[in-house]
């Protein structure tokens, strides 16, 4: 049982964590039985393949990952071209750095911690730009550019602006969990940070948003 | 399990699956923890919007071609080093030097630290840091000054790019200029910064990766 994480394809361990309607199921016993540091055998075919320098591993990774890669750094950045030029700046700090990668945690993980750092200097260094430019704005948060509609826009909308004003740290916990369905665990060699760090800013966050998107109903739902 | 609307931040934070099914239980007869709970799932719902998984083909092209780029560069490189006739073989008296000079390197710090430690006073910690501080600063010099050598060779190059590989190398190196300039900015006013400093010496290297890179493309 404690082996269902292990038997996951690898393209499917991250989206497939379980769910209990709207929260994700992180039993501690697969934690446990899945460790971070066990490389599953098509991400040690890829990381190797990288390792050798055989561009079809990058070429698998894009395929497993690209989509979900300029995904989260559209939503770092709040910019398709800037989420390009993080995700391609992301393989070739792979490609530079992949002798480095010893396998303490898995492949992916390590991938998706290249392309946080890479967001965030690529976000530094637009900020940098906009000073120099004089630009009047003074918000280092993404601004969201429009893409194509999804099925509830003015949602999708209202949450960009709300993860807009949420603190850099809660945006990246949010959207690696919520959105991306990261496992704490994951989060937490991602961004550094232990895995009951992950979990209070997820919390914080989710508070803070719901804050922002739907007043407190406290008084309205105790008289019900 | 009893659950109780005290129960219910605790369980959003980290509550197990026997937890969440208890408390929706409790929800069933209780409107606070029903609105609370609908409130949570739907950022998650909402969450989903953000979702935007298309396949993008076009990406990967850019992508491949910077990869072979920097692949072929790196074969470039390895040639250079051939030429100069580095093979990473290394003689067996070469390597009884490097090891020796290696031990006599680790003995003497060894004893300047013995030494340097020997005369602690009340104020060590304040001074080592400073020391720190200062050794780091001075690495730091040097090491711009050797980076300097280069962005002087490499300068003809960039000043009138003759390729728009060139041109690019420039605008990075802007960019990077740019970039050190903030952060030797953000070390002044936060000296003991360590990350500051990681990041700092992650530019440097990166300038100069790229200058060396200008003068490999020059050759």
């Amino acid at each position: 049982m404690g082996t269902v994480g292990l038997t996951l394809r690898w393209e499917d361990r991250i989206s497939s964590a379980a769910s209990n309607g709207g929260r994700r199921v992180e039993p501690s016993e697969i934690a446990r039985e899945n460790p971070e540091n066990s490389l599953l055998p098509e991400d040690a075919a890829i990381a190797a393949g990288c390792l050798a320098g055989d561009l079809r591993a990058y070429e698998r990774l894009y395929k497993l990952q690209g989509a979900r890669m300029k995904n989260l750094a559209r939503n770092l950045l709040g910019s398709a071209m800037d989420a390009e030029d993080a995700v391609q700046d992301t393989f070739v700090k792979i490609q530079r750095g992949i002798g480095s990668f010893r396998g303490q945690s898995a492949f992916v993980t390590w991938v998706f911690r290249i392309l946080v750092n890479t967001c965030h200097d690529l976000r530094r260094s637009r900020v940098r730009r906009k000073e120099q430019t004089r630009d009047d704005s003074n918000d280092s948060a993404p601004r969201p550019e429009p893409r194509a509609p999804g099925a509830h826009p003015s949602v999708r909308m209202a949450l960009e602006r709300a993860l807009a004003a949420l603190t850099q740290h809660q945006r990246d916990v949010f959207l690696l969990y919520e959105v991306e369905g990261f496992r704490h665990a994951e989060i937490a060699t991602m961004l550094e940070i232990s895995e009951t760090a992950s979990k209070n800013t997820l919390f914080q966050a989710k508070k803070n948003l719901r804050g922002m998107l739907e007043p407190p109903r406290s008084a309205e739902a105790g008289g019900r | 399990m009893n659950i109780s609307c005290n129960d219910r931040e605790r369980i959003f934070l980290d509550g197990s699956t026997e937890e969440w099914v208890a408390l929706e239980e409790h929800a069933i007869h209780c409107a606070a923890c029903a609105e609370e709970i609908r409130a949570w799932k739907a950022l998650s719902t909402a969450a989903e919007e953000l979702r935007d998984y298309r396949e993008d083909a076009a990406l990967w092209t850019k992508i491949e071609n910077s990869l072979k780029e920097k692949q072929q560069k790196r074969t470039v490189w390895r040639g250079w080093w051939e030429k100069l006739g580095w093979r990473g073989e290394i003689s067996l008296g070469w390597r009884t030097a490097l090891a020796g000079a290696l031990v006599l390197a680790l003995a003497v710090s060894g004893i300047y630290v013995a030494r340097y430690r020997g005369k602690a006073d009340p104020t060590q910690g304040r001074f080592l840091r400073n020391s720190a501080l200062a050794e780091v600063e001075r690495t730091e010099r040097e090491y711009m000054k050797a980076i300097d050598v280069l962005a002087a060779q490499a300068k003809p190059e960039l000043d009138s790019p003759a390729t728009a590989l060139m041109a690019s190398y420039k605008e990075k190196l802007i960019v990077l200029d740019s970039a050190i300039d903030e952060l030797r900015a953000e070390a002044g006013r936060n000296p003991s910064n360590a990350h500051l400093r990681y990041e700092l010496l992650a530019m440097y290297q990166e300038k100069q990766e790229t200058l060396q890179e200008v003068l490999e493309t020059k050759r």
